[in-house]
C-alpha cells in the first residue's frame, strides 16, 4: 500500500500541458488499482484486522482474553494472550534460567536463524558469486549451487532428516553418523541434542537458500562496469582490495535487499523445523509455535497473538525492502 | 465507465462459476436408491424408513477402513434400502464448519470430545429409541453428558498391551508376566542376561512423545487405577500429583537408560515409534518387548510378512493394570429422521455387533460381537475388553488441546529436563483444558 501511494505522488508530477484526452482525473488512478485493492482487502487487510481482533479473545473466540487469567498470577487483561506469547517460554526464577531458557525459546531460536542463516547464505552466496565469475564453467557451478532451491522445504527437511538420522543399532542409516562411526567415533543425536540441533537445522536452511543469494549477487557483480575494476587494477589494487573497496560498495544496495529478503524468510521459517524436529528438543521458532498453539492446542487467541507479534517483527524489514525498491525505481 | 461494467461482468461470472464448483462438490450417493424395499430380515428393523431415504455421514475413515465400514453397514443398507451419502475427512474444521453453518451431517463418527463439544446439538440416544443394553456401564458413563447418552461407541482399540516374540521368550526361558512385580523382575532378568528389555522409541514428528504418555498412563493404571485417571482427566487431580510423578519416574528409569531401552535417552527420543515396533521382531531382535496399541500387529506384518501371529509375535495385557486404556470412535446423530433411528438401532443390535466383529474393524464395544471375531488377535483383545471393569481414555486425547503439552513434557523429561518443572507446566495446561 505504501508503495502505491508513493508511486502516485510521482505520477502527479507529470507536465501540466497535455491534451485534454490525456488528462486524468484525480480519481482515475484509483480505478486502475481497484481490482488489486479489492483483492488485497479481501485476502490481506481483512484477515489481518480479524487476526488482531482474535488475539484479544480466548481460545474459541467466545470471550475476552482477560477471562483466561488465572487468579494469583500475572495478568495483562485483554492482552493476556500477548503475556502468554511473550513470557510463557521463559523461566524467570533466576536471571540465569531466564537467559538459558530464552536461548532455547522460539524467540531465541528465531534470532539464531536470523543471524546465522542470513550470514551463511549471504557470505557463501557472495563468495560463490565472485569466484564463479572468474571461471569458464560458471553456469555449471552456479547451477549446482542453485539446485537445492528447486527442492521443496518439506522435501529438503526429509532428506536431511535421513542424513542426520541417529541409529540405535550397529547399522547407521544416517550418512553423517555412518561416517562418524566408521571412523571410530560415537554416533551423535544431531536433532535431539539441544543447542546443537538448531544449528544443524540452520545448515539445511543455508544449503537451500545460498543459491538464491548467489544468483542475485552474481547478476549485481556482472553489472559493475568493467572500466571501474580495470582502473582500480591499473592503479595497483590487489584482488582483495578490488573486492572489498570496489565491488562490495557498488553492489551494496543489492546486498541490503538480499539481506532483508533473507531476514523475512528466516522470520517466517516453518517447514524445516516442523518436518525435522516438530519443534521438539528446544528447536521451536515463532512460526512453529504459532502453528502448534493454533492447530494442535486449538487456542485461536494465543495462536493469533503470536501471529501478530510475528507480523510486527517482520514489518520493519518489509518497509526497508519497499523503500529500497522505490529508490531503485526512482533511479530508473 | 465501460471498464467498470466489464469488471462487474467478470466478477459475476467468477462468482457464478465458484458457486457451480461448490455445487458440484456435493458427493453423489454411493448406493442407488432401490425402487422397492426388500422385506426386512427379522433382526434389522426398518420402521418408518422409506426406500431411497438418504443418510448423510461424516467420518475420518478412508481406503480400507471405509471399505470395512461399508461391509458392516451393507446388511442394513440392503434391508432398508437407504442410501448413505458419505464424506471422509480427518479435518475437524470441516465438521465444526458444517455444524456452525447449521448444516451438520445426519450422522457423524468422530472422537469422544465431540460429545461434549456438541452436547446441545446432538440427538440423544433415548430420543432415537436406542436400546443400549449391549454396552458396558463404563461406555455409557463415558458417553453420557448431563444425564443423556449422546452417542454410541462403535470402534474401539486398546492401548494397554505389550508386544513380544513368543519364540524369543521360549528360547530365553522367559514367561509372560501376570503382575507388575513379575514384569519388573523379568525386566531386571533380561538386563542381567545381557538383553535389552524395551524398545521405547517415541519419535512422531510434532506429536513426538505420545507413546511415552501412553506408557505412563498404563503405569498409572497399574499403580493407581482407573478412577485416578478419570480424576486427572476431570482436572480434580492435578497432573503434578505424586501418583503421576511416580509413573514418570518409573518410565524414566527405563526410557533413559541404554541397559533398559534401545539407545538410551537419545534412542528413545529419536527412534520413530514404528521403527521401535520393528526392532523387537528384527533378526536378531534388538529388544524383547514394545508397549504399543493394537495397530502394532499391522506394522509387524507389513514389515515382516512371514511372521505368524501367535508364534512369532503376540501380545499380553500390561500386567497388573486395573482397567484398560484405549480410545473409541463414537457414532453421533444430528438428525432424528427414521433412517437415522434405524441405523442406530442396527448398530446397537446383536446383529450390528456381530457384523462389526466379523468384518474386524478393530473392536466393537457392542457385547454381542465379543465371540464373533474371525481374526485371532482381535478376538484376544476383545476378550480383554470384555473382561475389564474399567476403561479410560487417553488423557492427552480426553482434555481438549492438552495432548501437545503432555507429549512435549514427556519428551523433555526423557531428554534430560527437570521433572518438577515439566509436570507443573503440564498441570497448568491441564488446569486450562479442564476449566
Amino acid at each position: 500500500m505504501a508503495a502505491s501511494f508513493l508511486i502516485f505522488k510521482g505520477g502527479k508530477m507529470a507536465s501540466p500541458r497535455v491534451a485534454t484526452v490525456m488528462k486524468q482525473g484525480k480519481w482515475t488512478p484509483w480505478f486502475y488499482v481497484l481490482p488489486a485493492l479489492i483483492i488485497m482487502t479481501v485476502f490481506i487487510v481483512y484477515p489481518m484486522i480479524n487476526t488482531v481482533g482474535l488475539s484479544f479473545l480466548n481460545k474459541d473466540s467466545s470471550a475476552s482474553a482477560a477471562t483466561t487469567c488465572v487468579e494469583g498470577e500475572a495478568c495483562w487483561g485483554a492482552l493476556e494472550n500477548y503475556r502468554y506469547a511473550l513470557t510463557n517460554e521463559i523461566n524467570t526464577s533466576t536471571p540465569l534460567t531466564a537467559w538459558n531458557t530464552f536461548w532455547t525459546s522460539s524467540y531465541g531460536n528465531t534470532i539464531k536463524w536470523m543471524v546465522f542463516m542470513v550470514a551463511g547464505t549471504v557470505i557463501i552466496g557472495l563468495v560463490f558469486a565472485v569466484l564463479a565469475d572468474k571461471v569458464k564453467y560458471e553456469p555449471l557451478a552456479k547451477s549446482i549451487i542453485f539446485m537445492p532451491m528447486a527442492i521443496s522445504f518439506v522435501g529438503a527437511g526429509v532428506i536431511w532428516k535421513f542424513m542426520y538420522n541417529y541409529g540405535t543399532s550397529q547399522v547407521q542409516i544416517g550418512v553423517i553418523n555412518a561416517v562418524i562411526t566408521a571412523l571410530g567415533g560415537k554416533a551423535i543425536p544431531f536433532l535431539s541434542q539441544p543447542i546443537l540441533n538448531t544449528f544443524m537445522l540452520i545448515i539445511v536452511g543455508v544449503w537451500m537458500w545460498t543459491g538464491f543469494c548467489m544468483t542475485i549477487l552474481s547478476s549485481a557483480i556482472k553489472s559493475i562496469p568493467e572500466e571501474v575494476i580495470e582502473a582500480s587494477r591499473i592503479d595497483g589494487a590487489t584482488e582483495w582490495q578490488v573486492f572489498m573497496q570496489i565491488m562490495v560498495p557498488i553492489i551494496a544496495p543489492t546486498i541490503v535487499v538480499v539481506i532483508t529478503t533473507m531476514v523475512i524468510n528466516t522470520l517466517k521459517l516453518f517447514d524445516i523445523v516442523y518436518v525435522m524436529t516438530g519443534g521438539n528438543f528446544g528447536t521451536d521458532v515463532i512460526a512453529t509455535r504459532m502453528y502448534r498453539e493454533m492447530y494442535s492446542s486449538y487456542n485461536t487467541g494465543r495462536g493469533t497473538a503470536i501471529a501478530v507479534i510475528l507480523i510486527i517483527l517482520i514489518i520493519p524489514f518489509i518497509y526497508m525492502n519497499i523503500k529500497r525498491f522505490i529508490q531503485q525505481e526512482a533511479i530508473r | 465507465m465501460f471498464k467498470k461494467s466489464k469488471f462487474w461482468a467478470i466478477l459475476s461470472v467468477v462468482l457464478v462459476a465458484s458457486m457451480l464448483l461448490a455445487a458440484c462438490a456435493t458427493p453423489a450417493p454411493t448406493a442407488a436408491p432401490q425402487p422397492q424395499p426388500q422385506p426386512a430380515p427379522s433382526d434389522i428393523s426398518c420402521e418408518g424408513v422409506t426406500a431411497g431415504d438418504q443418510i448423510s455421514m461424516l467420518y475420518q475413515w478412508s481406503g480400507q477402513e471405509e471399505e470395512r465400514l461399508n461391509a458392516i453397514l451393507k446388511p442394513f443398507v440392503d434391508a432398508c434400502g437407504v442410501a448413505i451419502v458419505p464424506e471422509a475427512s480427518r479435518d475437524q474444521a470441516l465438521l465444526d464448519t458444517k455444524v456452525q453453518a447449521g448444516t451438520p451431517p445426519d450422522v457423524v463418527f468422530w472422537g469422544s470430545t465431540q460429545l461434549k463439544q456438541y452436547a446441545e446439538k446432538l440427538v440423544a440416544m433415548d430420543a432415537l429409541g436406542v436400546d443400549a443394553a449391549n454396552y458396558a456401564d463404563y461406555w455409557k458413563a463415558m458417553g453420557t453428558i448431563d444425564g443423556k447418552l449422546l452417542g454410541l461407541p462403535v470402534k474401539a482399540d486398546i492401548k494397554s498391551i505389550v508386544w513380544y516374540s513368543p519364540k524369543a521368550f521360549t528360547e530365553a526361558g522367559y514367561t509372560v508376566p501376570t503382575t507388575w512385580e513379575e514384569l519388573d523382575a523379568l525386566v531386571e532378568k533380561m538386563v542381567a542376561d545381557g538383553k535389552v528389555p524395551w524398545s521405547m522409541g517415541m519419535e512422531s514428528g510434532d506429536a513426538t512423545g505420545w507413546t511415552g504418555t501412553d506408557f505412563i498412563e498404563d503405569i498409572i493404571l497399574v499403580k493407581q487405577g482407573p478412577e485416578y485417571v478419570d480424576a486427572v482427566i476431570a482436572g480434580t487431580t492435578p497432573y503434578n500429583d505424586p501418583g503421576v510423578q511416580e509413573a514418570y519416574e518409573i518410565y524414566g528409569k527405563w526410557a533413559k537408560d541404554e541397559k533398559y531401552t534401545i539407545g538410551g535417552a537419545a534412542g528413545t527420543v529419536s527412534t520413530n515409534f514404528n521403527d521401535a515396533i520393528n526392532k523387537v521382531f528384527s533378526t536378531p531382535p534388538e529388544a524383547m518387548m514394545v508397549k504399543q496399541s493394537g495397530f502394532a500387529a499391522g506394522q509387524i506384518t507389513t514389515t515382516y510378512p512371514t511372521l505368524v501371529y501367535g508364534e512369532d509375535f503376540d501380545f499380553f495385557q500390561v500386567p497388573g493394570v486395573k482397567g484398560l486404556q484405549g480410545g473409541a470412535d463414537w457414532g453421533m446423530a444430528f438428525s432424528d429422521k427414521p433412517a437415522v433411528k434405524a441405523l442406530f438401532a442396527y448398530l446397537a443390535s446383536n446383529k450390528g455387533g456381530e457384523e462389526w466383529a466379523k468384518v474386524g474393524f478393530d473392536l466393537t464395544p457392542n457385547k454381542a460381537g465379543t465371540t464373533t471375531y474371525e481374526d485371532a488377535s482381535l478376538a484376544k483383545k476383545a476378550e480383554m475388553l470384555a473382561a475389564t471393569t474399567g476403561f479410560v481414555a487417553d488423557i492427552g486425547d480426553a482434555i481438549p488441546g492438552f495432548g501437545v503439552t503432555e507429549f512435549r513434557g514427556v519428551t523433555d523429561w526423557v531428554n534430560g529436563g527437570d521433572l518438577a518443572q515439566i509436570l507443573s507446566t503440564i498441570a497448568a495446561a491441564q488446569a486450562e483444558g479442564t476449566k
